[in-house]
């Protein structure tokens, strides 16, 4: 085994031994992977968030038939799928013996902590409200002059769950408008407006959250690994005079940074195994990463990562001091690279950073070359920009990094 | 120029920090399968030379010459033939023993099988041990095994037994032994007088940058041309009664209770101290006679101790 | 007991010194809340960028009218679907509608999946108003909000800074154990100071103080950043929110006590605090709210001292509401917690270190 091989080995060999580093580049990224995949992946499908509302009916008169229809239809959405999972509504009504009014009051106050999503009030009168208003219609006298029947959605403004369930029954109640003024006559279906949806920037579908997400969680993965990992190798080993004794034998530098590049690649493949396996099998990603171009840009990814790394250890006194800066670093370039948020309408500031950052690129290259992304950027962009970064970052490290403790 | 005896020749060795010469033109041999050893309190150079010897640092002055090779600094060719024993450092807490051999055995051309070296730094039994468990005696008997992967010409020990508690000592001693009889040449730096004197064939005694004598240690302790020592301590005495001991011996001298009498001729003196003592009637406590050594020819030399 | 002061003096000096810890403790939170104050601004809201295509042939007007009142933020006329299409793609809007009398047609950025429901909704709310006009029908029915809150306006980044907050606090405490103090022991300064006079208590008490004091001046650089960069307003019950920090910074020095103790090597337990305090970070409706969390995930989260301090600190700003009991109820827990392994962690400060 030559020196440089024997410094790869020793590398990756202390890497998996350590727990901690195990945790952070292994465990990590898998547990955002999970984590992100559950939370974000759910969002509009079906069975995905859930909201605890209450319905409460205050209509005393007659006929009822609209008020049972709006309340059929919330207890159709509180029913569980067909397909299995939960459905969109947690639904409370009021108890038969309860004073209505009351009960909209203790209602009101627990969607004010926070314990309900929306209050839906069907207000007295409503189904009478309703059939006036097709009545309206039917004789021709419907000017408007009679108001539209009024539900009452109360919700609690600046909560998340809140805004979303008030939308979304905002919609369904403007679908039951709908319908009713179909099954009325008023509405003619031969005129209805038609929808369509087309996807742009992908494929012909929506992309699905996993395949957007896999690419961006191994990028992070990568990107950790060089940050935190090469520096820190680096520098705990100068500062404890482990280096020390590597050169006073006939190793030598360039030997030994290309053996710790090589461990580190290592690790990078390891990573990648790991997360694309769980990706793949566990989480249902049906991206490839076989194509050259997938293969070049994951190698141009680890191979910039480490650069940057080594800048790092260049920069820094001490190991501490490297952790310190690959901190300040990691958060910024994490989320302002498009790989996790959108990174649509924001300030000068944080695009120019957005611009420089190589993981921008190197985010949207990779995904170019999986078919989640038909992206805007040019190739010599995605691809240069890194390129300039590991030249830049090389030419630094080179100059400036200092192989041993002052003695 | 090639004189096969000699391994190292060293002409006129200098560097500097600013003003500071730490180095200040020195100059020796050291002949094969001999060890030699630098001696010298701390800040005498010692360091700074091994360092300059080791490839660590480059020479602002002077000639180098390895194996019968004239050098600028010390390259990765002679790095092959040599084997360094560090004063500081450490191994990758998460290798075990045995791979931290196979690592450094890696570093060279050609290397002896890492069973044996185990073997002879006594840590067969722990190969499998992680650095991170083992004691400090372990660790630098690890180190020594490390330094001899390559089965150098040359070992470099700097400093290889401070902080090590005597068993641990001992070993080292011993293990150097066996690398003298393998016919090693070896270059030892130590503060301890002790370990200079039991394992050197020469000896070389620096002090800021200069070397200040050199020989075998009992060249070095016969040129002071004293015989013996006498030393003992006494309590609460007087100036007079001190001042009436000088005129009976060649030298005296005393560090607070201590008083240390050096002699050419020891039993005349040794009768003139007891004398002396019933006279006054002063109590003498932990008397001592012995051999002079090398820290008395340092303190000749410089009138200071080694280890102040 | 003049040791104290002088505890406390040595411990602020130390912590003003150690610039990687003030970093944390300070900027940390600050850069969070620049990033995701830009980022994550519009989670939740319904605002978009439109962008509208007109065949020739059919009337613009109506549509036109119709999406200005859809609460999308701006709408933007483009002369070709390519062009419209294009747009989407390079996200200089956010979604596209093309009309030509019968069909619309909405396109949408196929990676853009965490906001491509609300856009969604937005298209079908615009095509169910578009259809009523287009036949000159008004609606039946129509639904009103009324706003329970009682607050002035408040987007997810009001509800987002407060969480930050109880995090660089639940950082903060941790660490002043996990971290700090663990550091001492493995270093050997804590002997040093044990066999003098001095009771471990006071040491202990020192650190808490000024833990407390710094991470306090840094919730309200916090809020003054937030305030100043964004224009947020927070209407702050002073003396709910002094005590909540006193309280949660010492109930989080307990917890980084129940680590040091578990965990055994000082050098492992900021290792741990770290993965913890991470784990939580995304487990506590900080990030992004609880509801989109799976139900297990969800349940889970209720054993996390993250999510409680988020919602107490929400409350102690005004941004949410509870139960005053609620809120006492967490801040007396927390406070609790810490005080009872006060003594715990002196035991373990002074007892021996096993090699």
């Amino acid at each position: 085994m030559s020196g440089t091989l024997g410094v790869a080995r020793t590398h990756l060999v202390t890497a998996l031994r350590e727990r901690v580093t195990l945790f952070w580049f292994l465990v990590f990224p898998v547990f955002l992977l999970v984590l992100l995949s559950a939370v974000f992946g759910r969002i509009g499908e079906q069975g995905g968030v859930q909201f605890e509302i209450t319905v409460i009916d205050l209509d005393r008169g007659q006929p009822r038939e609209f008020s049972d229809l709006v309340l059929g239809l919330f207890s159709e959405m509180a029913a569980p799928p067909q397909e299995g999972g939960e459905p969109l509504f947690l639904l409370t009504l009021p108890p038969a013996d309860a004073d209505p009014v009351r009960f909209l009051d203790e209602e009101r106050r627990q969607l004010q902590r926070g314990g309900r999503a929306a209050v839906v009030v069907i207000p007295d009168g409503f189904s009478r409200a309703v059939t006036a208003r097709l009545g309206g219609l039917a004789s021709g006298t419907g000017d408007a002059a009679d108001d539209a029947a009024k539900l009452r959605i109360h919700y609690s403004q600046g909560t998340v769950a809140s805004e979303m369930a008030a939308a979304i029954i905002e919609q369904m109640l403007a679908g039951v408008d709908r319908e009713i003024l179909r099954r009325f006559g008023a509405l003619d279906e031969e005129r209805a407006i038609r929808t369509e949806t087309t996807w742009v920037g992908g494929g012909d579908a929506e992309t699905s959250y996993i395949d957007f997400l896999l690419p961006g969680i191994i990028l992070m993965g990568f990107f950790t690994n060089g940050l935190f990992g090469i520096p820190g190798s680096i520098l705990f080993a100068r500062d404890r005079r482990v280096l020390r004794r590597y050169w006073v034998t006939p190793l030598g530098v360039p030997r030994y940074l290309l053996g710790l590049s090589i461990g580190h690649l290592a690790l990078c493949a390891l990573q990648f195994g790991l997360i694309f396996g769980i990706g793949r099998f566990a989480l249902g990603a049906s991206v490839s990463f076989r194509s050259p171009a997938a293969v070049a840009f994951l190698a141009l990814a680890a191979a910039t990562f480490t650069a940057l790394g080594f800048l790092i250890a260049s920069l820094a006194r001490t190991g501490h001091a490297g952790m310190a800066i690959a901190n300040v670093l990691n958060m910024p370039l994490m989320f302002l690279s498009g790989l996790f948020f959108p990174i649509a309408g924001l300030p000068a500031a944080l695009v120019a950073i957005i611009r420089a950052n190589p993981l921008t690129y190197l985010g949207e290259g990779l995904r170019a070359a999986v078919g989640v992304e038909a992206g805007t950027t040019s190739t010599l962009l995605l691809v240069g920009v890194p390129l300039l970064w590991i030249a830049v970052s090389s030419a630094i490290a080179v100059r400036k990094l200092r192989w041993d403790v002052a003695r | 120029m090639n004189d096969d005896r000699v391994v190292l020749r060293v002409q006129e060795l200098r560097k500097h920090y600013g003003e500071v010469h730490a180095v200040d033109g020195i100059s020796f041999d050291v002949p094969r399968s001999s060890v030699f050893t630098m001696l010298g309190p701390n800040g005498a150079g010692k360091t700074t030379t091994l360092e300059i010897l080791e490839g660590v640092r480059e020479p602002d002055g002077g000639t180098l010459e390895l194996f019968g090779r004239r050098l600028a600094r010390v390259d990765r060719t002679t790095k092959q033939r040599m084997g360094v024993l560090l004063q500081e450092g450490n191994f990758e807490e998460y290798l075990r023993v045995r791979e931290v051999i196979d690592l450094f055995a890696s570093f060279f051309e050609r290397a002896r099988p890492a069973e044996e070296i185990l073997e002879l730094v006594a840590l067969s039994d722990k190969k499998r041990a992680y650095v991170k468990n083992l004691s400090g005696g372990q660790k630098q008997r690890l180190a020594l095994g490390a330094a001899l992967v390559n089965d150098p010409e040359l070992v470099f020990l700097d400093e290889p037994t401070t902080g090590l508690d005597p068993q641990a000592r001992r070993n080292i001693w011993s293990i150097t032994d066996d690398l003298r009889a393998a016919e090693k040449t070896i270059i030892l730096t130590t503060h301890y007088m002790e370990e200079a004197e039991t394992l050197s064939d020469l000896v070389c005694i620096m002090d800021h940058g200069k070397i200040i004598a050199s020989g075998s240690p009992r060249e070095l302790t016969l040129g002071l041309g004293q015989e013996a020592m006498i030393e003992f301590g006494a309590e609460g005495l007087a100036e007079e009664t001190i001042a009436q001991l000088r005129g009976c011996c060649k030298a005296m001298r005393q560090a607070g209770d201590q008083l240390t009498v050096e002699t050419e001729d020891l039993v005349p003196t040794m009768g003139a101290v007891l004398q002396w003592a019933e006279r006054n009637e002063i109590a003498l406590r932990n008397m001592v006679v012995r051999q002079p050594n090398l820290e008395d020819v340092f303190l000749s030399l410089t009138g200071r101790r080694l280890r102040e | 007991m003049r040791a104290f002061p002088a505890l406390c003096g040595a411990e602020l000096r130390l912590l003003l010194r150690d610039r990687a810890q003030l970093f944390f403790t300070l900027i940390f939170p600050l850069l969070f809340i620049l990033i995701f104050g830009f980022l994550m601004a519009d989670v939740g809201e319904v605002s978009a960028r439109l962008g509208v295509y007109v065949s020739p042939e059919a009337n613009g007007d109506l549509l036109v009218s119709v999406v200005e009142e859809s609460g999308a933020r701006s709408v933007q006329m483009f002369d070709l679907p390519a062009l419209l299409r294009h747009a989407v793609e390079a996200q200089d809007v956010d979604f596209g509608m093309e009309w030509d009398g019968t069909t619309l047609r909405s396109s949408y950025h196929a990676n853009r999946v965490t906001e491509n429901a609300t856009y969604q909704q937005i298209a079908q709310a615009v095509a169910s108003t578009l259809e009523l006009r287009r036949q000159e029908l008004d609606p039946v029915l129509v639904s009103e909000r009324y706003d329970e809150s009682e607050r002035q306006e408040i987007r997810w980044f009001n509800i987002m800074v407060p969480g930050i907050i109880a995090f660089s606090i639940l950082s903060a405490g941790l660490f002043a154990v996990s971290g700090h103090v663990a550091a001492m022991k493995e270093r050997g300064t804590l002997t040093r100071l044990l066999v003098t006079p001095m009771p471990a208590v006071a040491l202990l008490a020192a650190i808490a103080v000024v833990r407390t004091g710094v991470v306090f001046v840094s919730t309200l650089i916090t809020l003054f950043i937030a305030w100043g960069a964004f224009g947020l307003y927070f209407s702050v019950n002073w003396i709910q929110y002094v005590v909540f920090v006193i309280g949660s910074t010492l109930g989080m020095m307990g917890l980084g006590t129940v680590i040091v103790l578990v965990v055994r090597r000082a050098s492992s337990a900021a290792n741990v605090a770290n993965i913890l305090a991470m784990v939580m970070l995304f487990l506590s409706g900080v990030y992004f709210p609880l509801e989109f969390l799976p139900p297990a995930l969800r349940a889970l989260s209720q054993a996390l001292p993250l999510r409680h301090m988020a919602e107490a600190m929400r409350y102690a700003t005004g941004v949410h509401d509870m139960s005053v009991t609620h809120f006492w109820v967490t801040t007396l827990a927390l406070a609790a917690l810490g005080l009872l392994l006060l003594p715990v962690l002196a035991a373990y400060v002074v007892r021996g270190e096993r090699r």
